[in-house]
């Protein structure tokens, strides 16, 4: 029979041109990739592509068809935005900026959310380095407790009516109280504002201020600043307890300079020498070569002794230990003459004063410190705002505009301010936040957060940096400068001022774009130049300093941690959850105490071993109570090795308000009312203090525990390798030799070979299986712990990146926190003043990895790339590969942190607020949407970025070109200020990866590497610059 | 089956001029009769622990296992102590029933049955564990390896775990049977016996229409003894594989050559007690002291003298190993983490050690050994040590393994962990009583088949053919019938 021949149109009947083509063209909307499809279709094998690309389209919906999950609010776009590709992401250069603190970054942002921040690598001053704030910044953005709209006494009004209101009441005497600003266009915002309103003026205030080195610069150089310091160029550092790699003015710039002189060339090894004064142990002091105990009451006479050496003098007023340090210090400093550098974390006049001295006498001006180019991290000056406070206490200050300043938590004597403040007819803060001050003022207009501003900064004198906005703001908010200008009376908003301010130095519209586009500016040659010290005002500064005498009685020293600074990240879960570098804590402060202290004062010896243990493996940790004046505050004790026998430290930025974020609930006390202002500058040491024990007990959520771990049978060195310059350059082949003398024994022969054959094959000659070949890619990392200095950038990193859930306290309590990667921190030496170092450790990735044959459902299994792979959805939770895991890094979600469990929102009174707050829809904007949201019940763990590592793939297939390492970074090694991780294909020959271990074959090794589990992470040991050992292996090895 | 010849020096298997008809009335009488006050009080006390460890499950299931207090470090505490424990106690079974049938040794028939019916409630309170110990458990149905829709989704075979779903599943499936076979003659004779015919049609049912005849008999027989070889080498590769859980694994203290022996050795061990313990109980409220007889309590105690020492034999063999090997991170383990009695954990290494090596050197004394308070109060002892054992091996190897930045803090359970532990007690103990019940706690046949040899009113007729020449005795024997 005849087929019948159905048809609808005498197109289709007739098969007409026009019908066919319409036919083709029915569903014309192109696909929505912008690059140029014929590279595509031009690749080498297109057809397989398609295939390739059905294949995993096919599966992908069936994946997401089959996924029971219920999607919330899910609706596509109407009209596809310009420049917003479903599924890509956009980068948009902009600047971190809080406070004085500047760091270039570029902004990352998916479907019109800003999700990370990497580093901008255009910037000379970071060189796309970030620091935990800076990573952790995003998350701030979608803070639930920022303010949504602008108030009047508490209610909420329109920006009209806000501006009417404070139209009336503004007239004379205007103060703008505000941190340290680097904008040169707010500062031009801010003059215009101040010539408006006769008798305001400006004062900036700083929580932690730098007063005593902005004076004493004054005082010595007529220079009311701070210069630019070039860490790279010191070969000697002397360090007088200032935290430069963690909190001191500009860490992440100074953290990489430092690293600059910490790098090894194997051939060639020579490094820098950083000598560190301690007084409670410190971030910085871990990262020293050499430290030395002292008193804070003792920095005076240390400068001096340092000075009086330097100059050949003899050193008096202090102790034989603290003499010999000196003396090692000024030999340093003289034999680097010109390359050496001394920097104070003192805020007192006349030690900085003494540094001062002393760096003229070693030649640092125009060599490692530059006072031709000023750097503006810091400009407040403590005197100034005193005298504001008691101008307001006078009431003789109409209004009052607070901007990034919160001094109603962080000026030691809070109380006289806020008395001030009520006598203060307009008060208006611009804070995002409800914090201290922001709650005590009438006008609360708050002001975007970076990530939704214009703007700009200038941290150091001619580097610009500008902000832009990556998403429209959020909330009812308004910028700072904006609000200033609608006030001054001007028509244009800060954007356009902006675009004028800088569009005619820059050369008009394209320059100005360019600029945007790049996110810096540099100026083309530094400005060096040296300077004279005034000879008076140090003869003042040693007379006021011998004055002095030193103290015999307990002292406080007051300090930031990394994460939470003076206070701005105590909201910010990731960075209360960030264990900080020295103890391991997270979620509180504490009191730091010496073993020698903990001794007296708590009854624990931790020589003991059953003692020891005792106090590590309980959280609940014994509370002190401490009295100073009239200020009592309670505090549990940690007992951490390398703090000065009388010395205590205290962290700053605790106790916070609970009105700022769910996070800070319950977090600590504030150390604030502790510092004292002399007159001068604020002090945040404190020698008038009692303590005494409670017999109450405080738990401290601690994600590691420290015990002795050498046996009588050897100890675990191969854990972690650290030796010293000295023995090093003695004998080079010194881990090789112990690496081999590991697992020698486990090769069959293995008695016979060389050192270096033992190493080259351990991997195929120590097992009775067949060993493969691992031909394309193999994905290895390194990490250099010479370089790392333990800051936390990268675990904060990886949080964001990696959608990795914030547990809360009570949960890391228990161990369990889901850090995928972790920085370990161990001691050497000594038990009161020992070495530390830190050791980032992340999923090895090893190749035999004992976490793969133990899962019975096979959801852990090992890619043809090297990637240990977890696959969340296969995952029956058995926690057998994380028992089975020598390194423990594998994560378990023992509830539903994240808000993606299959049995929803039952989590309440389970996991803590915070934790709960982080499944909120606002939080979650932040997510990564390339990563798996983990639900309960499935083991998880570092990845190395896969996500990151198959868009550089196929980027590279699109463009028909062979992947090269630049195209990958991931995110640790994106955010690490020093360089310390490379990543990479490491059987490419050419590929930074193989570079690192080609060029370090005797500092190489690998963790736990007798094990046999082949990891693919080869860490560079940790070489120190310590004269003592020098001496000592010198000694050995002639013996 | 059995040696026709029992020396006259060995005491009666049963005690009292027992005949047919008084075994059959001493052992079906309880289920036909009425429970007592104190079984209604003891069943009600088992269906409440079971009732809290059902809800102790529901909260771990529903809002994760973080109602636990395992951690990054330990990932495993109680409940693989606990599922090791009860497997351990499941052995003692099916080693009376299975090897002891092998080995002809008659004093099992008064034993047996109750072992292989605590054989069969322990395994099934050790399978929770397992199946409960899951982050989803929804999902437990992926170590089942049988064709599926899932893709190219298989189980894997390297995995220990994956080892024991197979080992444990044979195991439970073979006792059930056998312990089954060896029911079906009982149930018949309950079934005879029964005067309601409710009772008659499920006692029916569940004999299989067993009519007795040698038929019937000669097959039994023959099951008996195909299953008995079955189960055998099940006796000895259950807790083995178990022990591969550990063994295989890289962590110090897992990471041992000995654990298949030692962990057989000990769960016999701790089998053989948890035997004692109920049948002390049983004997005692049942009134069955004839049959289960103070020799019976006191062959037991001789096994588990004799598997202690064995289990105290590995441990010092493990410490030895620890110095021996120079291995510093066995060394570090075994000598500071378990040995050290001032660690962390110290307390329960030597916990262990008293309960599991030290006391029970107690039965070396005949007198003890037949002592009953003491055998109840040793056995609890014992399987108090033996849960010890198993808590040492995973919490104290786990909690300090490596690399000492992720040594642990100091674990203990919370109380939904222990409420899980204790719902399997609860579990156990309510199949106890239900079988103590409805079934005949005493292989009736079996009994029978011994009695007329090994019963005390027998044993005097053993004189003569003591004393008779061997050809006569052959002869005799040949013209039995």
């Amino acid at each position: 029979m005849e087929q019948k021949k159905n048809w609808q149109s005498f197109g289709e009947l007739n098969k007409s041109e026009a019908y066919n083509k319409e036919v083709e063209n029915e569903f014309k909307e192109d696909l929505p990739m912008v690059e140029d499809h014929s590279g595509l279709l031009n690749a080498k094998a297109p057809r397989r592509d398609f295939l390739k690309f059905l294949g995993f389209s096919t599966a992908a919906a069936a994946v997401a068809a089959s996924c029971e999950m219920p999607i919330k609010k899910a609706i596509p776009f109407a009209n596809r935005p310009e420049d917003i590709v479903p599924g890509n992401a956009n980068y948009y250069a902009t600047t971190y900026v809080q406070d004085g603190d500047v760091v270039s970054v570029i902004a990352k942002v998916r479907d019109g959310r800003p999700i990370k921040l990497e580093g901008n690598d255009l910037s000379p001053i970071t060189g796309g380095g970030t620091s935990a704030r800076v990573q952790a910044s995003v998350l701030d953005l979608y803070d639930t407790a920022r303010l949504r709209f602008p108030t009047i006494a508490g209610k909420e009004a329109t920006f009209e009516a806000i501006d009417s209101a404070i139209g009336g009441e503004l007239n004379s005497n205007a103060v703008i109280v505000t941190s340290t600003i680097t904008s040169p266009s707010t500062k031009a915002v801010i003059a215009q504002f101040l010539a408006k309103y006769p008798g305001s003026k400006h004062v900036t205030y700083d929580a932690v201020s730098y007063s005593g080195m902005i004076l004493a610069n004054e005082a010595s150089y007529g220079k009311r600043a701070l210069p630019s310091y070039h860490f790279e160029k010191a070969k000697a550092i002397v360090s007088l307890s200032a935290d430069f790699l963690g909190t001191w003015l500009s860490p992440v710039e100074f953290a990489r300079q430092y690293a600059a002189g910490k790098k090894i060339d194997e051939k060639n090894p020579a490094m820098s020498k950083h000598i560190h004064f301690e007084t409670v142990a410190s971030m910085t002091g871990s990262n020293a070569d050499e430290k030395y105990l002292c008193r804070p009451s003792e920095m005076g006479a240390i400068a001096l002794g340092i000075l009086n050496a330097v100059k050949g003098k003899e050193i008096t007023g202090v102790d034989e230990k603290l003499k010999s340090a000196i003396s090692a210090a000024a030999h340093a400093l003289i034999a680097n003459q010109g390359a050496a550098l001394v920097v104070a974390g003192s805020n007192d006049v006349n030690v900085q004063i003494l540094v001062n001295a002393i760096n003229d006498a070693v030649g640092a001006n125009g060599t490692t410190i530059n006072f031709g180019v000023a750097a503006n991290y810091r400009q407040g000056i403590d005197s100034e705002f005193a005298a504001l406070v008691d101008d307001m206490n006078a009431g003789k200050v109409n209004a009052v505009l607070f901007h990034g300043a919160n001094p109603v938590y962080t000026w030691p004597a809070a109380d006289k301010l806020k008395s001030g403040l009520a006598k203060v007819k307009t008060t208006i803060s611009f804070s995002g936040k409800l914090d201290e001050t922001t709650a005590v003022c009438k006008f609360v207009i708050p002001d975007h957060h970076f990530l939704e501003s214009w703007g700009d900064a200038e941290p150091i004198t001619g580097h610009i940096s500008f902000i832009q906005p990556t998403i429209s703001p959020l909330f009812k908010t308004r910028a700072f400068q904006d609000s200033l200008l609608k006030w001054s009376g001007a028509s244009a908003d800060y954007l356009a001022f902006l675009k004028s301010f800088w569009s005619a130095k820059l050369g008009g519209e394209a320059g100005w774009n360019k600029a945007i586009q790049d996110g810096v500016i540099n100026p083309s040659l530094a400005n060096v130049a040296g300077a004279s010290v005034n000879g008076a005002a140090v003869a003042n500064a040693i007379a006021a300093v011998s004055a002095k005498k030193p103290s015999t009685k307990i002292e406080l020293a007051l300090y930031q941690k990394v994460g939470i600074g003076s206070g701005q990240g105590a909201s910010n879960p990731w960075l209360q959850e960030l264990p900080d570098p020295v103890t391991r804590a997270t979620w509180d402060n504490y009191i730091i105490v010496s073993p020698a202290m903990a001794k007296t004062l708590l009854n624990i010896d931790l020589n003991n071993p059953g003692q020891a243990d005792a106090y590590e493996v309980q959280p609940p940790k014994k509370v002190v109570r401490l009295t100073s004046g009239k200020t009592v505050i309670e505090l549990p004790v940690l007992i951490i090795p390398g703090t000065h026998p009388n010395t205590i430290g205290i962290a700053l930025g605790y106790g916070r308000t609970e009105a700022i974020g769910k996070a800070v609930v319950g977090t600590g006390k504030n150390a604030f009312p502790l510092s004292s202002f002399n007159g001068q500058t604020v002090v945040l040491d404190n020698a008038d203090i009692k303590l005494e024990l409670t017999g109450e007990t405080y738990p401290v959520a601690l994600t590691q525990t420290h015990f002795r771990y050498d046996t009588t049978q050897g100890n675990r060195t191969e854990i972690m390798k650290e030796l010293t310059l000295a023995e090093y350059k003695h004998s080079p082949k010194e881990i090789i030799e112990e690496r081999a003398n590991e697992y020698r024994g486990q090769i069959m022969g293995g008695e016979k070979m060389s050192d270096e054959e033992v190493v080259a094959n351990f991997a195929k000659d120590a097992t009775i299986y067949p060993v493969y070949d691992r031909p394309g890619i193999k994905w290895g990392m390194s990490v250099d712990l010479n370089s790392c200095n333990g800051c936390g950038a990268c675990v904060v990193a990886c949080n964001a990146e990696n959608n990795v859930s914030i547990v809360g306290k009570p949960e890391v309590l228990r161990g369990h926190e889901m850090h995928w990667l972790r920085i370990d921190k161990y001691y050497s030496g000594d038990l009161e003043n020992p070495n530390v170092v830190f050791q980032p450790l992340m999923c090895q990735h090893c190749d035999n990895a004992p976490c793969e044959n133990v899962c019975p459902v096979a959801a852990t299994n090992h890619s043809s790339e090297g990637l240990n792979q977890m696959t969340y959805n296969r995952c029956i939770g058995t926690r057998y590969c994380a028992n089975n895991c020598p390194f423990k890094v594998r994560r378990f979600n023992w509830a539903d942190y994240s808000g993606a469990d299959s049995f929803p929102d039952n989590q309440e009174g389970i996991v803590n607020d915070v934790v709960l707050n982080m499944s909120d829809d606002l939080t979650r904007m932040v997510l990564n949407p390339d990563v798996t949201v983990r639900s309960r019940g499935v083991i998880e763990k570092c990845s190395f970025c896969v996500q990151r590592l198959q868009a550089a793939k196929l980027d590279a297939k699109k463009d028909s070109r062979p992947m090269v390492d630049s195209d990958i970074k991931v995110a640790c090694q994106q955010a690490c200020p020093t360089n310390a991780i490379n990543f990479g294909n490491a059987n490419d020959k050419h590929s930074a990866i193989t570079k690192v271990r080609v060029e370090n074959p005797n500092r190489s090794f690998y963790v736990l590497e007798q094990l046999h589990v082949l990891p693919n992470v080869t860490y560079l040991a940790k070489v120190r610059n310590a004269e003592e050992h020098a001496e000592k292996a010198e000694a050995a090895h002639k013996a | 089956m059995h040696l026709k010849y029992e020396s006259q020096l060995r005491e009666p298997l049963v005690y009292g001029n027992k005949t047919y008809a008084q075994v059959t009335e001493d052992i079906v009488r309880p289920i036909e009769a009425k429970p007592s006050r104190l079984w209604y009080i003891g069943f009600f006390i088992a269906v409440t622990l079971l009732m809290f460890g059902a809800y102790s499950v529901y909260r771990e299931v529903t809002y994760g296992i973080g109602q636990w207090n395992l951690n990054k470090t330990i990932g495993w505490g109680w409940d693989i102590t606990n599922f090791v424990w009860w497997v351990g106690i499941g052995h003692a079974g099916t080693l009376i029933s299975a090897v002891l049938l092998l080995f002809r040794q008659g004093w099992r028939t008064g034993v047996n049955r109750a072992a292989e019916a605590m054989t069969i409630f322990a395994v099934m309170c050790a399978g929770q564990f397992p199946i409960f110990h899951m982050g989803r458990v929804w999902m437990a149905f992926f170590v089942m390896p049988y064709p599926n829709s899932r893709g190219p989704l298989w189980v894997n075979f390297n995995s220990p775990l994956l080892w024991d779903v197979f080992a444990i599943s044979t195991y439970f499936t073979v006792s059930l049977l056998f312990w089954y076979s060896g029911l079906i003659p009982d149930f018949a004779t309950v079934r005879d016996r029964a005067f309601t015919k409710l009772r008659k049609k499920l006692y029916g049912i569940a004999s299989f229409g067993w009519t007795g005849s040698t038929k019937h008999w000669q097959r039994h027989e023959s099951l008996s003894l195909v299953l008995a070889g079955l189960s055998t080498p099940l006796v000895l590769s259950v807790h083995t594989i178990v022990s591969f859980d550990f063994a295989t694994s890289v962590i110090p203290g897992w990471h041992t050559t000995i654990f298949p022996p030692y962990f057989v050795a000990g769960a016999i061990f701790s089998g053989f007690a948890m035997v004692q313990s109920l049948l002390i109980i049983v004997r005692k409220v049942f009134g069955l002291e004839d049959y289960i007889t103070i020799g019976h309590i006191d062959l037991m105690n001789k096994v588990i003298v004799l598997t202690g020492s064995i289990v105290g034999i590995a441990y010092l063999t493990e410490l030895f190993m620890g110095w021996y090997s120079q291995n510093k991170y066995e060394g570090y383990t075994f000598w500071y983490s378990r040995a050290y009695l001032f660690s962390p954990y110290g307390w329960s290494y030597w916990g262990m050690m008293a309960c599991n090596v030290l006391s029970p050197q107690i039965f070396w004394s005949r007198k003890m050994r037949r002592n009953v308070f003491v055998t109840f109060f040793m056995s609890i002892i014992v399987n108090i040590g033996m849960w010890f054992e198993r808590f040492v091996i995973i919490v104290t190897s786990l909690y300090r393994d490596y690399l000492p930045s992720s040594w642990s803090v100091y674990y203990s359970p919370t109380i939904w962990e222990i409420g899980f532990y204790v719902g399997t007690f609860g579990l156990f103990f309510t199949c106890f009583f239900l079988f103590a019940k409805y079934f005949p706690v005493i292989a009736v046949a079996e009994i029978k088949y011994v009695l007329k040899r090994s019963g005390e009113s027998f044993k005097p007729g053993m004189e003569k053919i003591e004393a008779q020449e061997l050809e006569s005795f052959v002869h005799d024997q040949a013209h039995a019938h």
